[in-house]
């Protein structure tokens, strides 16, 4: 399958956050301002095209090889967490003014089922290391599509009258709904 | 403030503190495995599997994991059950297996389980761990069962597989989308803190 | 021990009892997983080529696997083709099975999709797409009939039924076919497809 189609595949049609269903924790968390939702968007993206090479390096050069596929999980989510704190250190050395813009959503990263999703995805999909890099960078520009664009209709929403019960989540979830409806018409754009 | 008793414990899961509908816990898996009652069912018994088993583990041993490493012990120990969990669903129950897909591995970052080990097995007695997890697992389940109830009823009207609603009733097919699990969700949180709401004006 | 000390022991106690089980667990249903998925393939190809009596892979690739069919007295009877490739949602698994001269489809069975419940879902349906898709002929390649007919016996012999309102999940199931097919003749002129008898 082709880079690009993949790259469209992840980014639109198998949307992150509203068709896998996963990050929403931080989807509905962070989504309530524009700005943080673009730092959060770019941090998942950023780990998670890591992730994508790390994850498939450990399952194709260490797991299958030894037929430990049943070490999966545990490998992946000590990977994942270990990866995390890395890169925040990383980070805040490196680039200070990138810490400040990202850094305090890294922790936050680690039980964002998003990142953990990834790396079972693209294990099960079994593409070869290009097509999971690519695959890795394109659902975190989805998930950040994803997330800016609720924070624009949020920060919009802030100013309307939305009924008590569903102030919060009950609306956020509602409005993904719809958005949800609307990535659905990127069904079948893949030849 | 007055220990709660044991009845106290379990219930609080239920409604109270309910991970879903109060916590806003455990959503990812609440909205992906729902299309279909039984789906909701599996993937609830697979997380209280690995909640009740690891709360037990993490209040027996709170007192030996060092603070430093007490969230990568905790990581370490929800994900062996939950590859236990995975590995024995994918023997003996296939079909299950594979409609859950990538869902059960992803119990491990189910915030729920790691939630109820730093908040309350790494504290309590194990007797009062065992039971909170088993509440919070009720309660999750009964979520999981809500929702997938609504969801498989009007978006196939069956349950469990069953033609429930006869030839007159026309699916609406977006309940088993992403789109109507998120819009159902939605509705049920809002219906759970109006009835929040309006039994607390009632008691002030 | 000092605080530094603990803190590797009890992680590595930690790691080393959650190896320990989950190499146990690992060994316990290693067999029984594999076993349910020679099953499933061997159900397939039993059906798409009936009266199979033993199998062997011939072409073993990422998404496409061809395996040799053969009956009672071990002989080529044909070929059951294994094929992933995109549908309209998400992934279609196939397996469709032809005669030994790859000039007619005997049936196809769908494995694994994703497609829009109550819609696109229905390739899996006897009623409303497979039994379109049984004694096709497939020298022309595979063509999509549209609008849909009601009864096999409107289809020409190298066409297939779509399913109303699931045009596109008819015609990747379709692209996935041809695609293989060109695929299989390739591999079979190359001489490929003798592989281990």
């Amino acid at each position: 399958m082709e880079l690009l189609t993949i790259l469209i595949l992840s980014i639109l049609v198998n949307n992150f956050v509203l068709y896998y269903f996963l990050g929403i924790c931080p989807f509905l968390g962070v989504s309530k301002k524009l700005d943080s939702a673009v730092s959060m968007g770019l941090a998942v993206t950023f780990v998670m095209t890591i992730t994508a090479v790390v994850s498939w390096l450990i399952n194709h050069l260490i797991l299958i090889p030894n037929d430990l596929g049943y070490l999966q999980i545990v490998s992946f989510i000590l990977v994942i967490a270990s990866l995390v704190q890395l890169v925040e250190m990383f980070i805040r050395k490196i680039s200070p003014p990138l810490y400040q813009a990202l850094g305090i959503y890294l922790p936050l990263i680690t039980t964002n089922c998003a990142i953990m999703g990834l790396a079972l995805l693209a294990a099960l999909k079994n593409y070869n290391f290009i097509t999971t890099v690519v695959f890795g960078f394109g659902s975190g520009i989805g998930f950040t599509l994803a997330i800016v664009l609720m924070a624009g209709i949020r920060e919009q929403l802030e100013l309307a009258d939305v009924p008590e019960p569903l102030k919060g989540a009950g609306i956020a979830l509602i409005v993904a709904g719809i958005m949800a409806l609307a990535f659905t018409g990127f069904s079948g754009m893949i030849q | 403030m007055p220990a709660k008793s044991i009845g106290q414990e379990y219930m609080k899961g239920l409604w109270a503190e309910n991970p879903v509908f109060r916590q806003l816990l455990g959503m990812c898996p609440t909205l992906a495995v729902t299309n279909a009652v039984i789906n909701g069912i599996a993937m609830g018994l697979a997380t209280s599997f690995v909640l009740i088993l690891s709360s037990l583990v993490v209040a027996s041993i709170k007192k030996l994991i060092p603070n430093q490493v007490r969230i990568a012990s905790y990581i370490v120990i929800i994900a062996t059950f939950v590859t236990i969990a995975d590995r024995f669903m994918a023997a003996f129950f296939p079909p299950i297996s594979k409609a859950l897909g990538p869902y059960v591995p992803l119990i491990v970052v189910n915030c729920i389980i790691l939630g109820r080990q730093e908040a309350f097995a790494s504290k309590n007695s194990v007797g009062r761990s065992l039971v909170d997890a088993m509440g919070m697992s009720t309660g999750f389940i009964l979520a999981l069962l809500l929702l997938s109830s609504i969801r498989e009823l009007l978006g196939a009207g069956t349950f469990l597989g069953y033609q429930v609603l006869g030839e007159w009733f026309k699916p609406w097919i977006i309940m088993i989308l992403p789109a109507g699990a998120f819009i159902t969700l939605g509705i049920l949180l809002g219906l759970a803190l109006f009835i929040e709401m309006k039994t607390q004006r009632g008691r002030a | 021990m000092n605080l530094y000390t603990r803190m590797i022991v009890v992680l590595t106690v930690v790691g080393l009892i959650s190896g320990a089980c989950l190499s146990v667990v690992g060994l316990l249903t290693r067999e029984r997983i594999e076993l349910n998925r020679q099953k499933e393939i061997e159900e397939a190809i039993g059906t798409v080529v009936p009266g199979t009596k033993s199998y062997s892979a011939a072409v073993e690739e990422k998404d496409l696997t061809v395996y040799k069919a053969k009956g009672e007295q071990d002989n080529l009877i044909g070929y059951a083709v294994y094929a992933r490739g995109t549908g309209f949602q998400d992934i279609i698994t196939l397996m469709f099975g032809t005669d030994p001269d790859l000039d007619k489809i005997n049936s196809l069975t769908i494995l694994e999709q994703k497609e829009t419940p109550g819609l696109g879902a229905k390739i899996t349906d006897g009623q409303a797409f497979l039994q379109f898709w049984e004694d096709r002929e497939i020298n022309q390649g595979l063509t999509l009939r549209k609008p849909a007919v009601d009864t096999k016996e409107e289809l020409a012999s190298s066409e297939v039924n779509t399913i109303t309102g699931a045009t596109i999940s008819s015609q990747k199931v379709l692209d996935i076919v041809n695609f293989s097919l060109e695929q299989v003749r390739s591999l079979k002129n190359q001489g490929k497809l003798e592989g281990e008898d």
